[in-house]
């Protein structure tokens, strides 16, 4: 039948094979974040929007301000930060022993894995008032909450990153007489470090959110002291700036370590 | 320093995979291990280099390795089994740093085996950059690097396509007619064999047995593409293969 | 609807024809409101009002709702959840009213000369340290829920009259305040006589000290409504005061006055112990609700010299804005007014 069809017509061949192609498109999130701001001043500033709803952008723009040269943003930034390095790094390198641990030793698997599971949906903030008992009011019980917090998802990621590293390399270091502690040292630490880096991503996610409840005890300073202060006052624009400097925050780091991936992680695909 | 085989069977669980392989190795030479899939020659492969142990019968070296020989028993992956964190420098570096040999006497070995391999260019380049055949010239490289004894090579150049085979086929011939070296070469591929053996070992199908062992005597310089001699033995191989990797297939859908 | 509704306040009002007959005239005419608690005995006028129909006869139907803490229910009073609420005069509850949210309409706990307040307590590491009077609190930790609650603005009086300074620990939860204290974390804290009593008889805390002392005629605890209410429910807001009133002075005369005897007190204790101390048997949690006794304002007076006083620390600690004056948080014509 078709050959029967008229074959003097010409057309093109229709184009079918668009989309499902998400291609990088540098600035639309920041105008769709500018335009958000936007619509909520225009909001506030003609009422349509109460000051019991959303605060005014431009007065908690305003409060940054003040907080910045009252110079208690770095009064507040500092113990949060120095809360968020010692709480993470210290939780992160555990975790990260105990998961090659975990990923390299059968009687340590066996014996820590049931034990991690058990730990790991234990909402870590239920703990605070234990760890306040345990390690004091002040900054022990603040490290330890975050520190517990970013191990437990550091361990999984990383016997499981562990787990993951290509068995014919380490065949490979073994047929070349490579010692135990090499093999370790060149092939299954680095094999591991895409997934252990972005387990970290998480941590440190899930250690910003502690930090805020690791400030709700005892805490005089610091961004989660802050907000909670700003909440227990009903001051919006102070909640509003607390939560932004965390928001910045989770992406200073985020791109912290997107900086070291693309640093360690230059031989990938 | 040569091989020999005697009694080797092998089990995984209740399978028995290996037969009573009696072998021998002789320094120098090349041995092709071709079989139909599923034979055992790669596990065979593993048992010669000491990745596994063998269920039954011994594997034993004659001779001792010469002194200068770090590895003596020395691999080639199919997938090459280079490290993608390191440069091509690094992943021969690799395999000497463990023996205490760095700086200005690991930058002799790296550059002169780089040399041989023709990859003088490409020794700060990553895994990722290079192709398959340039890959797998990285891993000659490093198992040149630790001067072995024997290579044990498994499936080389089946992750490749022909026409690079082709050349690497030359390259391997090149490097043993400067310092042969001995190998045992596993493949399933018969123009491999009969282009790089000097005696190839015809298995069975499971349990891999030694059906025959033929041998070669064309030097490896003149077996080139379209020797009428090549194409009779690599005809006679595969009719002694043919039924059993017929049967072999049927085997598999069977399971 | 308003016949409905009428017809429905006849009908109640027919039930009790002996009580109508005493009480004010109904203006609100059964109206459903929500009224805010916690599960103190400082709320008793409310669970006595509801509970002798105070409210009803006042022409109210009226709902109790339960909150855990005062902020929520301050917050619940601005989202208009609920009409009524009683809580402390927190930095919170100056901000909701600066928001045009929320407006205090009366007094509901003083402290009084003479009669038992709130106390401050210290942990025994403290008190066995030498702590054994406010003076000595020089550079401890006090134990607070958050920055500008009551229990900030108790230790803050307490640093400035004694020319003392001491850090303030926000806890958030009295739960957490009373664990950091018996294991030493925090050195002192203030509270109401019924938890700081039994407290003390642990002996793992010690009182040195009364609030009373400190703040005289201190304003603890303020009936509040939301703005809207205050402005536009003259009626209603009268009503729900009026009956109010009734709960106070029964609990004032029952309580402190004793003017019906035991047998009044323990009838009392009966129908606050629905309220309070609910999961305790009763000999318990009638000692707590004994103890816990402290005069209600009478006729929900408001002592303003104590909410302008409270008004200006907040003012003075940067927890509440300059700008905002006492006419803002305030609505004063409801009730007599103190101080």
């Amino acid at each position: 039948m078709s050959e029967l069809s008229n074959q003097n017509e010409m057309h093109q061949v229709p184009f079918r094979g668009g989309g499902f192609a998400p291609t990088a498109r540098r600035g639309v999130g920041l105008a769709v974040f500018l335009l958000l701001i936007a619509l909520t001043e225009l909001g506030t500033q003609t009422g349509f929007i109460t000051p019991l709803t959303l605060p005014k952008p431009s007065d908690v723009l305003k409060t940054f301000g003040e907080l910045y040269s009252s110079g208690l943003l770095w009064q507040h930034l500092s113990v949060s930060l120095s809360r968020l390095l010692v709480g993470a790094s210290l939780g992160a390198s555990v975790g990260i022993a105990v998961g090659v641990m975990i990923g390299l030793f059968s009687y340590v698997r066996a014996g820590l894995l049931p034990l991690v599971a058990a730990l790991f949906p234990i909402p870590k903030i239920a703990l605070l008032p234990l760890f306040v008992i345990w390690f004091g009011i002040d900054e022990g019980s603040k490290y330890a909450l975050i520190a517990f917090g970013t191990f437990t998802p550091t361990v999984v990621a990383t016997y499981g990153a562990v787990d993951n590293v290509d068995r014919g390399l380490i065949r490979m270091g073994q047929s070349f007489n490579l010692s135990w502690w090499s093999i370790v040292r060149k092939i299954v630490l680095p094999g591991a470090m895409p997934g252990i880096l972005s387990g970290l991503r998480i941590s440190l996610a899930i250690a910003i959110i502690l930090l805020v409840a690791a400030e709700m005890l005892g805490a005089e300073y610091g961004i989660g002291a802050y907000i909670l202060e700003a909440g227990s006052l009903y001051d919006l624009e102070r909640l509003f700036v607390g939560v932004a400097i965390l928001s910045i925050l989770g992406v200073t780091l985020s791109a912290c370590i997107g900086m070291i991936e693309r640093r360690l992680l230059r031989w990938r695909v | 320093m040569d091989i020999r085989l005697s009694g080797v069977s092998h089990f995984y669980q209740q399978t028995e995979v290996l037969r009573d392989i009696s072998l021998e190795i002789p320094s120098g030479r090349i041995v092709c291990i071709v079989g139909p899939s599923g034979c055992g020659k790669s596990t065979l492969l593993r048992l010669i280099g000491g990745l596994e142990r063998p269920s039954a019968g011994e594997i034993h070296q004659l001779g001792t390795p010469p002194t200068d020989c770090l590895n003596p028993l020395t691999y080639i992956f199919q997938d090459f089994a280079l490290l993608p964190w390191r440069t091509v420098r690094g992943n021969v570096s690799l395999v000497l740093e463990d023996h205490g040999i760095r700086g200005k006497a690991a930058a002799e070995i790296i550059d002169d085996v780089l040399a041989r391999t023709k990859l003088s260019d490409f020794a700060e380049a990553l895994p990722k950059q290079l192709s398959g055949g340039m890959k797998q010239r990285v891993a000659i490289a490093r198992a040149l690097a630790v001067n072995p004894a024997v290579m044990l090579m498994d499936e080389p150049l089946s992750a490749l396509d022909s026409q690079t085979r082709e050349l690497l086929m030359d390259d391997l011939i090149a490097l043993w007619s400067r310092t042969p070296f001995t190998a045992v070469y596993v493949t399933h591929n018969l123009a491999e064999a009969v282009r790089l053996g000097h005696s190839i070992v015809v298995m069975s199908r499971r349990p891999g047995q030694i059906r025959e062992i033929v041998h070669l005597d064309t030097p490896l310089q003149q077996r080139g593409l379209g020797n009428a001699e090549m194409d009779e033995k690599q005809k006679y191989l595969w009719q002694l293969m043919r039924d059993e990797a017929r049967a072999a297939d049927a085997e598999l859908i069977d399971v | 609807m308003i016949s409905l509704n009428r017809r429905k306040a006849l009908a109640l009002m027919g039930g009790t024809i002996a009580a109508a007959g005493l009480s004010t005239p109904a203006l609100s005419q059964g109206r459903k409101i929500t009224v805010g608690a916690l599960r103190f005995t400082s709320h008793s006028a409310s669970f006595i009002a509801l509970q002798r129909d105070y409210f009803k006869e006042a022409g109210l139907d009226v709902e109790l709702k339960f909150f855990q803490a005062s902020t929520p229910m301050a917050v619940a009073i601005a989202s208009r959840d609920l009409d009524y609420a009683v809580t402390a005069m927190s930095g919170g509850l100056v901000s909701l009213a600066d928001k045009g949210a929320v407006k205090i309409i009366g007094g509901a706990l003083s402290e009084e000369a003479g009669i038992d307040g709130q106390k401050y307590l210290v942990s025994d590491a403290a008190f066995q340290a030498g702590v054994t009077s406010p003076a000595m609190l020089d550079g401890k930790k006090y134990g607070i829920t958050s920055a500008g609650s009551s229990f900030h603005y108790m230790g803050s009086k307490l640093a400035q009259k004694e020319g003392i300074t001491m850090s303030f620990k926000p806890l958030q939860k009295v739960g957490a305040i009373i664990g950091a204290l018996k294991s030493g974390q925090i050195d002192a804290w203030s509270i109401v006589p019924h938890i700081a009593k039994p407290l003390a008889g642990s002996g793992k805390v010690h009182i040195i000290g009364n609030v009373s002392d400190y703040i005289p005629d201190y304003q603890v605890t303020t009936v509040f409504t939301s703005a809207k209410n205050a402005a536009d429910e003259r009626g209603m807001t009268g009503d729900f005061l009026a009956g109010f009133s009734r709960g106070v002075a029964d609990y004032n005369a029952t309580m402190i006055d004793h003017a019906h005897g035991d047998d009044g007190v323990a009838a009392m204790v009966d129908l606050i112990h629905k309220y309070v101390y609910a999961d305790r048997p009763r000999e318990k949690a009638a000692k707590s609700i004994i103890n816990g006794t402290m005069r209600l304002n009478e006729g929900a007076a408001l002592n303003i010299a104590s909410l302008q006083d409270q008004l200006s620390w907040y003012q003075s600690e940067g927890l509440a804005k300059d700008s905002i004056t006492l006419d803002t948080v305030v609505d004063a014509s409801y009730v007599k007014t103190l101080g």
